[in-house]
């Protein structure tokens, strides 16, 4: 085997990983819009189905996760490569576990399956759930296209969800007083919508690694320096 | 007809996968193919056609189809794949989903395997794939395999209307029917007169739920049938102020306001029985799913040559999910409150029709928690409105 056909299997090699990251990607999104039918619709199948398909995301997180570690080990890429490899191994792991809040969801709604929720508080849930998997869905853009801008505004896009999440926590409290909405069944309904919160979060770490995929910058390098600073300046008095 | 395409289809498909493992064996690329005006060798006469030029003709004919084609070769590598395949070889959204899908079953396939799969994408919009794989065996293909992807959404959701359809009629005619007998066994052994008397009442209710539901069937068989149509120009005020007072008791029993925006002089050119029933169904519903206290607004609006009839509520509205079937024939979004409500399940079938009938349409905005908003679209001639005094349009259509 050339140089030239080790380059030429390394480059599919990262094809194929890439391929891999989107599959799980649009795995991930998948479960968003399909956990919340499931929960809207009061569907225990569609539930259980969802509960029991995590298996195959985990399975191929779990694949993705070791073709890194090959590639990592036996290519021993550089610079532009190896921050791709590097952002697709911290992608695997943020959409794995955005897919497990979806089970999340779908968990706790089998634990208030039986409890009528407000049509506003529904409206929030569908909102929420469109936001996160629009969020998660421009993590991936952003990574396939290395589009730095799109990964960067992913930080204020996600205030829309935030947003969203607060005037849910409040519908839920104002369900709870005016509705005779039980406390049990609030509770259940606060984790739910913070579980789509996190989805956002992790969407906005995705977009984080693009960052730093794409200009080799990673923002929370912002905070380091600032404690690097603090540290500097405290050493004197110190 | 479909059978013919099909075949045809198949037929073409053959073919193409014959030339493409013939060409792979020359060693010439896709991209090639499409460049070269003659694409075999001189002298290399096509063996299916004769005619050297016929390749790119089918490959342009199997890039027009809808259908998805991809061919791997006997070492389970992909080679050609039409315009529709590559989209989705290619996509970075849900469809990446079916593209793992078509390469295990064309592997599969290549080892000799024939294979189906069907793969639902929630979306949105919601797909549903089918993605069939078989070998192709023997010469002149020398092994590989062939997958072909379908969109068979509207297929699937064409199926799901009809078995719906059917179990939502008999839902409907035979709970009233189940609940009449049961009654009428129970009474016939009770002596009790508050019982008899309370029993009596609610085999009257489902009597009468079950006529309501006959007679809008009829009435919407008379809409689709659409020939006794009676059009005429037609003042929109009376069209109106007939469907608000039709609902002006049970509005005001809950203290709900209705109210009415708009130039009530212009014309409707239509069936006034019909559009009357169909803004009556709006306002209906509007009523029937808001709050105790709240206000539904009906208003018109002219923009060029359609009049937009808009019923506004704010009451519970509907689920985003079921915005695209509230117009099928008994669908229900909530089967548990359309036996409180009382409704046959029939209304905004009829809007539809009606709406079709005169080349309009209805469509609906609508959020949950919040209310909804139908409007009902009709064409509207400026022109016939000029010099049309309401008394006149009035006397014809009385």
């Amino acid at each position: 085997m050339t140089d030239s056909d080790v380059r030429i299997e390394f480059h599919e090699s990262l094809d194929e990983l890439r391929d891999d990251v989107i599959r799980l990607g649009a795995m991930t999104i998948e479960t968003i819009g399909k956990g919340t039918a499931a929960l809207l619709e009061r569907d225990l199948l569609k539930a259980q189905q969802l509960i029991d398909g995590d298996d195959v995301i985990d399975t191929l997180a779990v694949t993705t996760e070791e073709s890194c570690y090959r590639l990592l080990a036996l290519q021993q890429p550089m610079a532009r490569d190896l921050r791709f490899i590097i952002c697709s191994l911290r992608l695997v792991t943020e959409l794995e576990r955005s897919a497990d809040l979806m089970v999340n969801t779908c968990k706790a709604m089998r634990r208030i399956y039986d409890v009528t929720v407000s049509p506003s508080l529904r409206s929030l849930i569908e909102d929420m759930s469109i936001e996160a998997a629009s969020l998660t869905r421009s993590a991936i853009d952003a990574y396939v296209s290395s589009d730095d801008s799109l990964a960067s505004a992913l930080d204020d896009i996600d205030d829309r969800l935030d947003d969203l999440h607060a005037e849910f926590v409040e519908a839920v409290f104002t369900s709870h007083d005016h509705d005779g909405l039980a406390l049990r069944s609030a509770v259940q309904l606060a984790l739910i919508g913070r579980y789509y919160e996190r989805i956002g979060d992790h969407a906005v770490n995705m977009g984080e690694r693009v960052t730093f995929m794409v200009t080799g910058w990673l923002p929370e390098l912002q905070g380091v320096a600032r404690l690097e600073l603090k540290s500097r300046r405290g050493s004197p008095d110190a | 007809m479909t059978a013919a395409v099909v075949i045809l289809t198949v037929l073409l498909f053959v073919t193409v996968v014959v030339l493409l493992v013939v060409m792979q064996h020359l060693g010439a690329a896709r991209s090639e193919l499409a460049a070269a005006p003659v694409m075999s060798p001189p002298g290399d006469a096509d063996p299916i056609s004769g005619s050297d030029s016929s390749l790119p003709r089918l490959v342009a004919a199997l890039d027009a189809l809808s259908l998805g084609v991809v061919v791997a070769d006997a070492n389970e590598v992909l080679g050609f794949r039409n315009r529709s395949a590559e989209a989705i070889l290619t996509s970075h959204d849900a469809r990446s989903i079916i593209n793992r899908a078509i390469r295990e079953l064309l592997v599969e396939a290549v080892r000799g395997e024939a294979g189906e799969r069907e793969i639902e994408l929630f979306g949105p919009p919601p797909t549903t794939y089918l993605i069939r794989a078989v070998p192709l065996l023997g010469e002149p293909a020398g092994g590989g395999g062939v997958a072909v992807v379908e969109d068979i959404t509207e297929r699937r959701r064409v199926d799901e209307v009809r078995r719906d359809f059917v179990s939502n009629i008999s839902h409907e005619l035979k709970t009233p029917v189940g609940a009449v007998g049961i009654l009428a066994d129970t009474l016939r052994d009770e002596t009790d007169l508050p019982t008899i008397q309370r029993f009596s009442e609610r085999m009257s209710n489902e009597v009468h739920r079950l006529s309501r539901t006959i007679d809008d069937l009829l009435e919407l068989s008379r809409i689709e049938f659409a020939d006794d149509l009676f059009i005429d120009l037609v003042p929109l005020g009376s069209i109106v102020d007939d469907a608000l007072g039709r609902f002006a008791g049970a509005a005001e029993a809950r203290d709900i306001t209705l109210r009415f925006e708009g130039d009530r002089d212009l014309g409707v050119r239509g069936d006034r029985r019909q559009i009357t029933s169909a803004i009556s169904n709006l306002i209906d519903n509007a009523v029937k799913y808001s709050a105790d206290g709240a206000e539904v607004v009906v208003s018109a609006t002219v923009n060029g040559c359609t009049l937009a009839i808009t019923v506004t509520d704010k009451g519970i509205g509907i689920p985003g999910r079921d915005l695209d079937r509230v117009f099928e024939r008994f669908y229900r979004v909530d089967r548990a409150r359309s036996r409180q409500t009382g409704g046959t399940g029939l209304g905004l079938a009829i809007v539809r029709h009606v709406a079709q009938n005169h080349g309009g349409d209805v469509s609906v905005r609508s959020k949950e928690g919040h209310g909804s908003v139908f409007t009902l679209s009709l064409p509207f001639d400026a022109a016939e409105q000029v010099g049309a005094p309401t008394e006149q349009i009035s006397e014809v259509t009385t």
